[in-house]
């Protein structure tokens, strides 16, 4: 029990205040100060512009690297690509999809849920490393 | 903005090596002569598809002009690839 705590118990206690102005002070040494300034406002969170591919591997023959930057606009630009797929060609995508274990209706995809993907892929950051090979593999955003 | 330059650096150790500047550009020159040629073609094969040719139009006209930026680097065994698109 902390001090300011044990002295309310002890003005209630001594009958210097009641129940209910204990029970008050109880609760407002519980709840949390608020600031003074308010809550802090949330940074803007700067929207990537390229996605990043570095691969850094020992080989036999010396080190191999591959270093891409695509931009963010061009797979929007490509998921776009995908409305144009006629609607009879979906059936027999789904079924080579699901047959290598992709269990996927390109149907019900909507250009809204692209759109989410490339969005959600700015908070995307994979990171291989791969000590056998000696080799790392790095995808993300910037 | 539509790309302009592609910058395309190949080199080994036994060669001097390939530095090109494509200035990609001039490519409006003969794709405004022959726009009239390409968009009948580019209908007929959307038609043929069943393809919204002013979607597929959109669609390819985005890609090419998000293509800015693109960089790709590739180097093994002291063989080096740059292609860069500006």
């Amino acid at each position: 029990m902390n001090e300011n705590r044990r002295q309310i118990l002890d003005l209630l206690a001594a009958g210097k205040i009641n129940a209910d102005e204990a029970e008050r002070l109880l609760v407002a040494l519980e709840d949390p100060a608020p600031e003074a300034n308010g809550p802090a406002e949330p940074q803007p969170k700067t929207k990537a512009k390229y996605l990043r591919v570095l691969v850094e591997a020992n080989q036999k023959g010396g080190p191999a690297t591959v270093n891409v930057r695509v931009p963010m606009q061009l797979l929007r630009a490509g998921v776009r690509l995908a409305s144009l797929i006629p609607a009879q060609a979906h059936e027999h995508l789904d079924e080579a999809l699901s047959s290598h274990g992709v269990p996927l209706t390109l149907s019900q995809i909507k250009p809204e849920n692209l759109e989410e993907l490339i969005d959600h892929l700015e908070d995307l950051t994979v990171d291989v490393d791969a000590k056998e090979n000696q080799a790392k593999v790095r995808v993300f955003c910037e | 903005m539509t790309p302009n330059i592609a910058i395309v650096h190949v080199s080994n150790p036994h060669w001097r090596g390939l530095h090109l500047w494509l200035p990609l550009f001039l490519l409006w020159i003969p794709l405004v002569l022959l726009s009239p040629l390409i968009l009948l073609v580019v209908f007929c094969v959307c038609l043929a598809g069943r393809v919204n040719p002013w979607r597929a139009i959109a669609a390819f006209w985005g890609i090419s002009c998000s293509l800015p930026g693109t960089d790709v680097h590739v180097s093994a065994h002291g063989n080096q690839v740059l292609v860069r698109i500006l």
